[in-house]
């Protein structure tokens, strides 16, 4: 120990210089993926763009021309839509899908497979697939199990005030299970003499939920609730594919408007970039809010 | 421990929205609403007829490569895949220090731009009538005028495809490789099954857009089906629609868009001719009922299934994708017709257009005379000799067998003689009882029908905006077709000033 | 081995089971399960079934239940759209994924957790922020840079994207954070160097969070298409989720060929799935509790 310590000051600048050379092939990486595209980008929204050349630097007038358009007001009040029906279809039904496959003695490795499956296919697939599910003929399979029971058939993704709960319903569908298993893992550290406790004291089941098992997971829902209202914000690829943002775009997001003043045939990749740069501030302005309240209740606790 | 337990948590969730939210898809791209025509096919026995392409050397001193963007994707039947191999292995006989290298490629405006600009864009590629002017001004494309006098087919051009196909001074930077015509497709089966049928057995076929919604009520409530498989997706339904605008009478004055004296570029969708053809949309759906079910769901491809698997009676669309209905989706050719676009009551127009070829902007001089050595090969040029009639025979061959209707072809050339011995091979490879075109063909060629290109700027935006009217109209009952309109007819000023009027 | 009682572990505990509602509740609970796993599975049997109809049925059948079990159909789409290739591409493109996941990010992480030189905490939140922004937001620039490069048509830059995973940077910071720290500190002064002490103490320790990463880099490779889709544009090295790309929007082939590649493309997933259920639903989860 002594020995080391005489050659500590250098030692650690080249052991300084080791550790980066250790983490450079990331760095580089990192830079060429993510960094340098983004700024890019941010860069691109404040210019004249023709094709992929930047011609001229024109400050805001990228935001302004996009903001002022009718479809941009449209899909921000769509994509705030998305976030409010993923908060009534995705948000509860994962606690409630953790408690019930919690409280399972037999089979609780089944359920749990079966609620983690929809997760590992891959989410085109699983798109196109449900595209068949609502489709409006005779043969769309809603219409099939409908009509058993004696009900018409109906038309669902041509119905404006339909589209963006069926599209959420289809991401629910894939991504509730897994988040599921992570509000039972968060359950299942309760320490159970808790409840043993509690029993004894005459709390009954209910109670045991309301006053033991919910206030464990709060931090966490909380923790969980940004994150898919962050996720739900960039939804694209499936209104992309199930509606092509419509009926008169009545499904388009955000980030769908992105890619069409992209590569929608205007190939305008200023405003593209503009409404990139848009999303990303508000998801930041959201995660801003997020960690002030997060900060705020953590001194309180 | 906790704290790390949570953002693991979070990170188990942010990877499943990573990887939900991780790729996207190119749904929105600019895939013109241009029929996206199918490259020749052809059947193994056919062989022998190929192997009738001569394989003396035409010029061994041409050296280069070139790469063949329109060589057919790997989803291809193996037999054209075979084609496009016995083209390659002549061209190489022919001239061979030029190396060929396949390099399947889907043209997209969006996809083409970085790959000409970062010089990755194939040598050829085949992008529809729409995008050559734009193409052109930006210097995306090789100039190939020389090439072509070189061999002598410069002033065979028919003079709208000059005028689609070359900038200011007259240099030409593409061919025509195919045209069509948009008219009706009919699914006889249906029409049948209505009573819409004469004592000879043929359609009994609306001519025009009345009587359109009349059958199609007829064949709605005699069948249970759609009258009519309308595709109000993306681009297509505004295409689709301008065609019905037209012959509503949205043309010279009350044109969709027009350039004013000051040459400003303005678009008039609130025309009463517009709002009258938009009010037919909307009867279509609210008064006939007679679209089918997600009408703004369905893409170019899927009315074409509707309609092969009887489950629609009619179908907007050209003479180049009768295969479509047909070998494609399985509807027997006899069940099948093609018919002219119906009148309305103040016109009589059907949209033309057609796929060029054209070619990266880096070619050399001597890439330019090796690609049109090759396009020789293909027939794509005005020149009848053995080789050139063999192929056409094979391709017309392979056509008929594999069931699609062998029908005459709309020529890009102005060349008598080429063009009559073309439609003498077709008439004997017809597999088809012409009856059920000869309407068709016979108001393109006797001029009852006229011909009129796609709207001359930026059509896409005018198709998507269009479509977004449609899309309200025909799902929303009692939507106000004025106010809709002009909402559209805005946004789409403003991206005519934004584009081009500044 | 022992035949264990099995015991309630949660809210309920076994002595409740003795009250009637409670009894009749706690059947409501596994009523409520096994629709979840109806709705779970269903849409996967239901597509399966699709597969076995042919155009015209698909289009107009009122039945869930195809007419017959045609598995031709099935090898018909196999073989017409050569998807033995289109696997084969996705094997290579998943096989190095994962292997730039597991090593450019290990040691990045590595760097930002262990190492820790001076500027280290700017770089970790860098990374932290890359989090929040959704890959697409970039994907132009980055195109353009792929085609710069000439990295056009090869897997290169697939790989390369993989090794540049915030997400796995952060895994493994978590991971690498919770190790004790007295065995990288023993080693140190041992004599290692960083790197020796990264594969000989570190990685040992690491099979858990290096199975969590890699069968997320599987899945995520598998499933990717839009950059691949750009990357490898219609060439000879598509993957299966580029062609099933290509198929939605290129219109190029019909939609009961499309279910049956979707049925395709989701057969390595589940069996990736079968295998390691118990890692995906129990482990990965957990490898965060216990640290």
């Amino acid at each position: 120990m002594k020995k080391i310590s005489i050659h500590k000051g250098r030692g650690k600048r080249t052991e300084a210089f080791k550790s980066w050379l250790i983490m450079l092939p990331g760095l580089v990486l990192m830079t060429f993926f993510v960094w340098e595209p983004l700024l890019e980008s941010v860069r691109m929204s404040l210019y004249k763009t023709e094709n992929v050349e930047l011609v001229e630097f024109i400050g805001l007038k990228n935001f302004i021309s996009v903001i002022g358009k009718t479809n941009f007001t449209q899909a921000l009040i769509n994509t705030f839509s998305y976030t409010f029906w993923s908060l009534i279809i995705g948000f509860l039904l994962p606690i409630v899908l953790a408690m019930l496959i919690g409280e399972t003695v037999r089979g609780k490795g089944f359920f749990r497979t079966a609620a983690y499956l929809p997760n590992m296919l891959p989410g085109l697939a699983v798109i196109i697939l449900w595209s068949a599910f609502f489709s409006g003929g005779e043969s769309g399979v809603l219409n099939i199990l409908l009509s058993k029971i004696g009900i018409p058939k109906q038309t669902y993704l041509t119905e404006a005030n339909l589209v963006i709960p069926i599209i959420i319903t289809v991401a629910t569908w894939k991504g509730a299970g897994a988040t599921a298993l992570i509000y039972m893992a968060a359950m299942a550290s309760v320490n159970t003499e808790l409840y043993e406790a509690a029993a004894i004291d005459g709390a009954n089941v209910w109670q045991r939920v309301i006053h033991i098992l919910l206030p464990s997971i709060k931090k966490l829902a909380g923790t969980l609730l940004i994150l898919q209202i962050i996720s739900v914000f960039q939804i694209m690829y499936e209104p992309m594919v199930l509606t092509k943002g419509g009926p008169d775009n009545a499904s388009l997001s955000l980030m769908q408007l992105m890619w069409q003043y992209a590569f929608g045939g205007s190939m305008d990749y200023g405003k593209a970039s503009a409404v990139a740069v848009i999303v990303t501030a508000i998801l930041l302005v959201m995660t801003a809010i997020y960690s002030y309240f997060n900060r705020k209740e953590s001194d309180w606790d | 421990m906790k704290k790390y337990s949570l953002i693991l948590a979070i990170l188990m969730v942010l990877s499943f929205v990573l990887s939900a939210c991780g790729g996207a898809g190119q749904t929105a791209d600019s895939k013109t609403p241009s029929e996206p025509t199918k490259a020749p096919e052809i059947s193994e026995e056919l062989g022998n007829e190929l192997s009738s392409f001569s394989s003396d050397v035409i010029d061994p001193d041409l050296t280069c490569t070139i790469t063949l963007g329109n060589w057919p994707p790997d989803t291809a039947a193996a037999s054209e895949l075979a084609l496009f191999e016995g083209y390659k292995a002549t061209m190489e006989k022919q001239y061979p220090n030029v190396t060929l290298v396949p390099d399947y490629y889907s043209y997209s405006l969006s996809n083409y731009v970085p790959m000409a600009k970062g010089g990755t864009a194939p040598n050829i590629f085949q992008p529809p009538f729409t995008d050559p002017q734009l193409l052109i001004s930006q210097n995306l494309v090789g100039d190939v005028t020389d090439a072509l006098a070189e061999i002598g087919v410069l002033e065979k051009f028919s003079p709208s495809y000059v005028e689609m196909l070359a900038d200011k001074n007259g240099r030409i930077y593409g061919l025509p490789r195919d045209g069509y015509v948009l008219g009706m497709h009919i699914n006889i089966e249906l029409f049948r099954e209505a009573g819409l049928i004469d004592e000879e057995g043929l359609p009994i076929y609306p001519k025009t857009l009345q009587e359109l919604a009349e059958y199609g009520q007829i064949i709605r409530e005699k069948t249970g089906k759609a009258g009519l498989v309308f595709p109000a997706s993306e681009t297509y339904g505004g295409w689709l629609f301008t065609n019905i605008a037209w012959n509503f009478g949205c043309v010279g004055e009350s044109a969709l868009e027009y350039q004013d004296e000051t040459g400003r570029w303005v678009c008039n969708f609130t025309s009463p001719e517009c709002v009258a053809a938009m009010e037919y949309m909307r009867d279509l759906r609210w008064k006939y009922n007679i679209l089918n079910a997600d009408a703004t769901t369905t893409d170019w491809a899927g009315a074409h299934s509707e309609l092969g698997t009887g489950e629609a009676a009619m179908n907007f669309a050209a003479d180049d994708s009768v295969d479509q209905p047909t070998s494609n989706k399985g509807l027997p050719i006899e069940d099948f017709a093609l018919i002219p676009f119906p009148a309305g009551p103040e016109g009589r127009y059907a949209l033309a257009g057609g796929t060029c070829y054209m070619f990266s902007p880096d070619i050399t001089p001597d890439q330019a005379r090796a690609l049109m050595a090759y396009l020789k090969i293909l027939g794509k040029l005005p020149f009848l000799d053995d080789d050139i009639v063999a192929g056409m025979r094979a391709d017309y061959a392979a056509k008929k067998d594999r069931g699609a209707p062998v029908l005459p072809a709309i020529s890009a050339w102005n060349d008598e003689e080429y063009n009559a011995t073309k439609r003498a091979i077709i008439d004997e490879y017809c597999n088809v009882d012409m009856r059920l075109y000869n309407d068709f063909f016979d108001s393109v060629s006797e001029g009852t029908i006229t011909l009129k290109a796609e709207e001359p700027v930026f059509a896409q935006q005018l198709y998507r905006e269009l479509t977004a009217v449609i899309q309200r109209v025909i799902t929303r009952e009692g939507a106000d077709i004025n106010k809709a309109l002009k909402e559209a007819q805005e946004s789409f000023q403003e991206y005519l000033d934004d584009e081009i009027n500044s | 081995m022992a035949k264990k009682r099995l015991q309630h572990t949660g809210v309920i505990r076994d002595y409740d089971m003795h009250s009637l509602p409670v009894r009749i509740g706690y059947a409501f609970i596994y009523v409520l399960c096994f629709i979840m796993v109806i709705f779970a599975v269903f849409p996967l049997i239901w597509v399966i079934l699709a597969g076995f109809k042919d155009l015209k049925e698909f289009m107009s059948s009122t039945k869930i239940m195809p007419n017959a079990f045609n598995f031709g159909l099935f090898l018909k789409t196999w073989s017409q759209l050569d998807l033995a290739k289109n696997y084969l591409n996705s094997l290579i493109s998943v096989a190095g994924s994962v292997v730039c996941a597991l090593i450019f990010n290990g040691l990045l992480g590595y760097g930002l957790s262990i190492l820790k030189p001076r500027g280290y905490k700017l770089v970790k939140r860098l990374v932290m922020l890359s989090l929040l922004v959704p890959a697409t937001i970039s994907i132009v620039p980055l195109f353009m840079n792929i085609q710069r490069l000439g990295m056009g048509n090869s897997f290169l830059p697939l790989w390369l994207s993989y090794g540049a995973n915030a997400m796995y940077v952060v895994l493994f910071i978590q991971f690498f954070e919770s190790l004790p720290q007295s065995m990288i500190e023993a080693s140190r002064i041992d004599g290692c160097t960083p790197i020796q002490t990264f594969f000989h103490i570190v990685l040992p320790l690491s099979k858990p969070i290096c199975a969590v990463v890699a069968i997320f880099a599987i899945n995520a490779a598998w499933s990717d298409f839009l950059l691949p889709y750009l990357v490898l544009r219609g060439g000879p090295l598509q993957t299966v989720m580029v062609r099933l790309f290509v198929f939605s929007t290129e219109q190029t082939v019909n939609a009961d060929t499309m279910m049956r590649s979707v049925v395709f493309s989701m057969i390595p997933p589940i069996i990736l799935f079968i295998l390691f259920q118990k890692q995906l639903t129990e482990n990965s989860v957990s490898v965060g509790i216990k640290g």
